[in-house]
């Protein structure tokens, strides 16, 4: 099994263990298992633990010694040194470290994304439509029973007026005929109430009319992007067929660490010593 | 009566559709399309659409191509074009290519039952 180049950042550096980016949480696992062992081994077998390098880096293929000592040079974080197992950052973090925007995949292509919100939100408006053309079938219904009920209690009415006026004396007429009065009232007033209702979703209805003109709003910014970029790629298109150079990572005028004549002089004098 | 509602967006159909029961045509009197080349194979196939309602920018075929492909069959179909599109270079460019009515997106149901009263009645 190849190894990763973080598991080899860890083995190299004893019990340092970086978490895993990719999230291939069994071999962070077998790296955070195996690290303590090789820490506590660490000062007392500082040979043994060469060798097992050597033996690793044997095993990989296609890695050259020099190649893999400048690689491991090069990645080897600072904060590795003191021993800690970092989390994953944040995306505050990667804006800091200026590793922000999104690397360019599908999902996270901005044209595309405005179009999987234009789509979302044409498929919940749909929705929404179902949800008020329910309520407006449902008010009919309530519409259509109420007109039974008003048409009978209508009747009963006339009815109990012509029983009242002929037995007056009957006091249950005039009784019935009170509450048949309030409830034709209360009839009407619930029909009033459904009509109500129902202007305010065909109201609502008028305004999802929104959703079709923020969707061409979206669109119009999208035709922007696209011309946008059609223009910025012709701009910065290099028709010059150079080969790239390789840029120069610290240059003198630059706000980073630049070394001074007095580092270089004192570095030379450490490595000459060393060597 | 007959409608032909054209709009890519199926919420706008819908609300036209609304608007147009409201008015006392029954959903089987009124046909939807997504864009011009449907809304245009429709026309061919049935011919005997009493009112075209249409969108302006539509995918494949755009409402003003639509109109004119359908004054070159038919001169006296009522068309309404219905669209998010205010300005009025754009409504002269729609009348000149045979609409005979304009209504700007969002609109009130109580402008569509106007227009289609009129075109209806004219």
């Amino acid at each position: 099994m190849s190894m990763s180049q973080e598991e080899i950042e860890a083995l190299m550096n004893g019990a340092e263990v970086i978490e895993d980016e990719s999230g291939d949480e069994k071999e962070s696992e077998e790296v955070v298992e195996t690290a303590p062992e090789e820490s506590s081994e660490e000062n007392s077998t500082d040979e043994a633990t060469e060798e097992n390098l050597d033996d690793i880096l044997a095993g990989i293929d296609g890695i050259v010694d020099d190649e893999l000592d400048s690689k491991i040079e090069e990645s080897v974080p600072t904060e590795i040194s003191s021993n800690k197992v970092e989390a994953e950052p944040s995306i505050e973090e990667l804006i800091d470290a200026n590793q922000y925007p999104l690397p360019v995949k599908t999902e996270n292509k901005v044209v595309n994304q405005l179009n999987e919100v234009a789509d979302d939100s044409e498929e919940k408006a749909s929705q929404i439509f179902d949800v008020l053309s329910f309520i407006l079938d449902e008010n009919n219904e309530i519409q259509n029973y109420n007109k039974s009920m008003g048409e009978f209690i209508d009747s009963q009415v006339l009815l109990l007026e012509a029983l009242s006026k002929k037995f007056p004396n009957i006091d249950v007429f005039t009784t019935n005929l009170e509450t048949g009065k309030t409830l034709l009232e209360a009839s009407k007033n619930l029909s009033a109430k459904v009509d109500g209702e129902n202007n305010k979703v065909f109201e609502a209805m008028e305004l999802m009319q929104y959703h079709d003109i923020n969707r061409q709003k979206i669109e119009r910014v999208m035709a922007v992007i696209r011309k946008l970029n059609s223009y910025l790629n012709g701009i910065f298109e290099d028709d010059n067929e150079k080969p790239e150079v390789q840029i120069a990572k610290h240059i003198s005028g630059d706000s980073n660490d630049i070394v001074g004549a007095d580092d270089i002089d004192s570095l030379i004098a450490e490595f000459s010593n060393e060597g | 009566m007959r409608i032909l509602i054209v709009d890519d967006s199926s919420t706008m159909r819908r609300i036209i559709g609304n608007v147009v029961q409201q008015l006392g045509v029954a959903k089987e009197d009124f046909d939807e399309a997504e864009d011009g080349v449907v809304a245009w194979k429709l026309f061919q196939e049935k011919n005997n659409y009493d009112v075209v309602l249409t969108d302006w920018n539509m995918p494949n075929m755009n409402g003003l191509e639509l109109v004119k492909h359908i004054r070159t069959a038919n001169k006296t179909v009522p068309i309404v074009m219905i669209t998010t599109e205010g300005g009025k270079g754009e409504v002269i460019t729609a009348l000149k290519a045979g609409v005979n009515n304009y209504i700007v997106k969002p609109f009130s149901a109580d402008i569509l039952k106007e227009k289609l009263d009129g075109l209806v009645k004219g």
